[in-house]
């Protein structure tokens, strides 16, 4: 029983930062038509600020851990929505519904972020001091206040973008873009602004993803990487474009990579995944709970 | 008029000398080095394009390289190549093709090296390597040589030392990288616990770029093993699941065979590290470390903030040997240069050393150091044995 709940427990805590991560894409996705490639280098972006913000703020003004870290969490989110609006304005609102256009758009703004990484950063692992240092125990689960911490603010983020979107009128006009463009420009809606909103949400939540994730693994400049290829497959189960389905497929990846990590090796797990894509791709490519266009 | 007729001879003398200079400052030979510079294994190839930079410029102020009356200087050239084959094959193709190298001064990963050797070993280009794998070595591989000790060397000396400190070990764990070098330090790795003893109650694979290490943590830490092996993981990946099995509560023994790197692994595991043992670290500051290393250790603390590694001052061994077989070779023709480089005597950073090991590898490309074991205490890795292989023995007592 105990194992079982430890398994839960880890699947929780992996699935929470994909959740984040793949809300972000598939919103992108969902109101944009386009995908996103570059959107991993949002959260690089966000983690990398916090390893230098931290230190600074600590060292240089003797600034207590936690504040630090709050203050560099602000500043990696404000930096991030910064750059999205600039590649934004730049590239993406010129490829609007165009998959091809964005595809070779975002793989050139990846390799071009990534080596900037690079070039400002170095590519050796970066560390953050854990915040909230220690162990707890839930039902017998063991699991670090830092972790416990994420899967908290994480579920809060996500039950405030369900909010936002079910509950506003912004969440009413991405809806509606996300349902169909041309009826809803009819109704008076503006589209390209709709969609910068709804392009800075998404890369407000993978800057959130890269904030909770710097003081539990290492970051590099190609951190962002890994989980793009995990939000793919996550939306491509859940469906492309759709909120729940980001949520479920998150989780359940989380679950697959937890129980194929213990009961057989995270190589096979990870080859799990694929073959569960292909197998979705074939059988129901819209996904969970896509639509079929 | 008369002036002009003294400033034509000058003029012309200046001339050829500029010329003559020119001419000498293109004596330069390139040495490359493909090895990460990004990723989890950054420190590795960061750590190992500094130490190579330090071999060329220390050659370089002792006046270069000299073969048939021309002197060479050497310079460095570096390329990222993720620790993966694609990259590898692209940073050959570059050096080669490109740069015109005819020397690779270091590279790291048994999957990037053996993407490379198409092309080097078709090209005569003479490789220096740190990859584990067996499968990079041998007789059809005469351009390849490796520049630091590998699991042949180290396992036997390094298992068996720790057997020896904790003679109660019955049984173990291995989490390897699933990839070539992984692959093939793998089946080595559990022949040697066995013939010592010890159960293998796993071995488990792992995709190098995971991010999440719970799953194999809280596996590992369901097996209870006595020993946890984590072959050739790089120091981020072994420091994050230290981190998790520290939270699990698991505390047995911590075995690195690839272990280098002490600051990067500290700083991701924190305290979890302390007590791991490790295959392919040194303590460069001790009192074991030649002057060369003591230097150049306190030079990367300064330049990379952290100390060299078995790993990382390769590239100065290796520099420092291809030194000597231009030298002896009285050419800079890669094949004159390999001909003599398997009987070429030079001296390494931890002091005379040659290439053997034909007997492992029916081909002597095999850089004779020591096996050095250390462990991590109080965040430092502190020299607990070292042991010479028996034909470096046979070599300085020659």
């Amino acid at each position: 029983m105990e194992l079982f709940v430890q398994l839960l427990a880890n699947t929780l805590q992996i699935g929470a930062v994909y959740v984040l991560f793949a809300l972000g894409l598939t919103l992108i996705f969902g109101v944009m038509k386009i995908v996103n490639f570059a959107h991993g280098a949002f959260f690089t972006a966000a983690a990398l600020i916090v390893t230098s913000v931290v230190p600074f703020a600590t060292v240089e003004f003797g600034v207590p851990l936690w504040a630090g870290y709050l203050l560099a969490a602000i500043v990696a989110i404000v930096v991030v929505l910064c750059l999205g609006a600039l590649v934004y304005g730049i590239g993406f609102q010129h490829v609007l519904k165009d998959l091809n256009g964005s595809f070779i758009l975002s793989i050139g703004l990846l390799l071009i972020l990534n080596g900037a990484y690079l070039a400002i950063y170095g590519g050796a692992p970066r560390t953050v001091p854990q915040v909230l240092p220690g162990t707890v125990s839930i039902f017998g689960a063991a699991l670090t206040a830092q972790r416990l911490a994420l899967v908290i603010v994480a579920a809060v983020v996500t039950g405030g973008l369900y909010l936002l979107i079910e509950r506003t009128r912004l969440g009413l006009a991405l809806r509606a873009v996300a349902m169909d463009q041309e009826a809803a420009m009819l109704q008076g809606m503006p589209f390209n602004r709709v969609a910068l909103y709804g392009f800075l949400i998404g890369a407000a939540l993978a800057a959130c993803a890269g904030v909770l994730m710097a003081p539990i693994n290492a970051v590099t400049p190609v951190s962002g990487d890994e989980f793009l290829i995990k939000a793919f497959i996550i939306i491509i189960i859940g469906g492309l474009g759709s909120v729940t389905g980001a949520i479920i497929g998150g989780l359940f990846i989380a679950l697959i990579e937890s129980m194929g990590g213990y009961f057989f090796d995270p190589s096979t797990a990870t080859l799990a995944m694929f073959i569960l894509v292909i197998a979705f791709l074939l059988v129901r490519p819209q996904g969970i709970l896509g639509n079929v266009e | 008029m008369y002036t002009t007729n003294w400033l034509r001879p000058l003029g012309a003398a200046a001339l050829t000398l500029l010329l003559a200079q020119a001419g000498a400052a293109q004596e330069t030979l390139k040495l490359g080095i493909s090895a990460p510079l990004s990723g989890a294994a950054a420190s590795w190839g960061l750590g190992m394009e500094w130490a190579a930079e330090q071999a060329a410029e220390r050659v370089n102020e002792e006046g270069g390289v000299t073969a048939n009356g021309k002197t060479y200087m050497f310079d460095i050239v570096s390329y990222d190549n993720k620790y993966s084959a694609t990259e590898g094959a692209r940073n050959a193709q570059t050096m080669l093709n490109r740069d015109g190298i005819d020397y690779i001064a270091g590279t790291i990963g048994t999957a990037p090296v053996r993407a490379m050797q198409a092309l080097t070993e078709r090209k005569g280009v003479i490789l220096f390597t740190t990859a584990w794998g067996k499968s990079v070595k041998g007789p059809e591989f005469p351009f390849t040589f490796t520049q630091m000790n590998t699991p042949f060397e180290i396992l036997v000396p390094f298992y068996n030392f720790i057997k020896e400190q904790h003679p109660d070990l019955e049984t173990a764990v291995l989490i390897s990288p699933n990839d070539a070098t992984g692959q093939e330090l793998e089946p080595v790795a559990v022949e040697t616990w066995k013939s010592l003893g010890v159960e293998m109650l796993a071995s488990d694979w792992y995709e190098r770029g995971t991010t999440e290490f719970q799953p194999i943590a809280t596996k590992i830490a369901s097996l209870n093993p006595d020993i946890i092996d984590f072959s050739a993981a790089p120091p981020t990946d072994v420091g994050s699941i230290l981190k998790e099995l520290d939270v699990l509560g698991w505390n047995g023994v911590k075995v690195m065979s690839a272990g280098t790197s002490v600051d990067a692994l500290t700083a991701v595991a924190g305290e979890a590290a302390e007590g791991a043992y490790l295959g392919a670290s040194a303590d460069f500051s001790g009192e074991t470390a030649t002057e060369v290393q003591k230097e150049l250790n306190a030079g990367a603390r300064e330049a990379l903030g952290e100390p060299l590694n078995g790993i990382t001052i390769s590239s100065y061994d290796a520099i420092m040997a291809l030194r000597a077989a231009i030298e002896e070779a009285d050419s800079v023709d890669p094949a004159k240069v390999q001909a003599v480089l398997s009987s070429v005597r030079f001296e390494s950073s931890y002091g005379p050393s040659g290439f053997g090991g034909e007997a492992t590898y029916d081909y002597p490309q095999q850089m004779l150091i020591p096996v050095i074991v250390t462990r991590v205490e109080n965040g430092k890795a502190v020299e607990l044995t070292r042991s010479n292989p028996a034909e470096l023995e046979a070599l300085i007592n020659d």
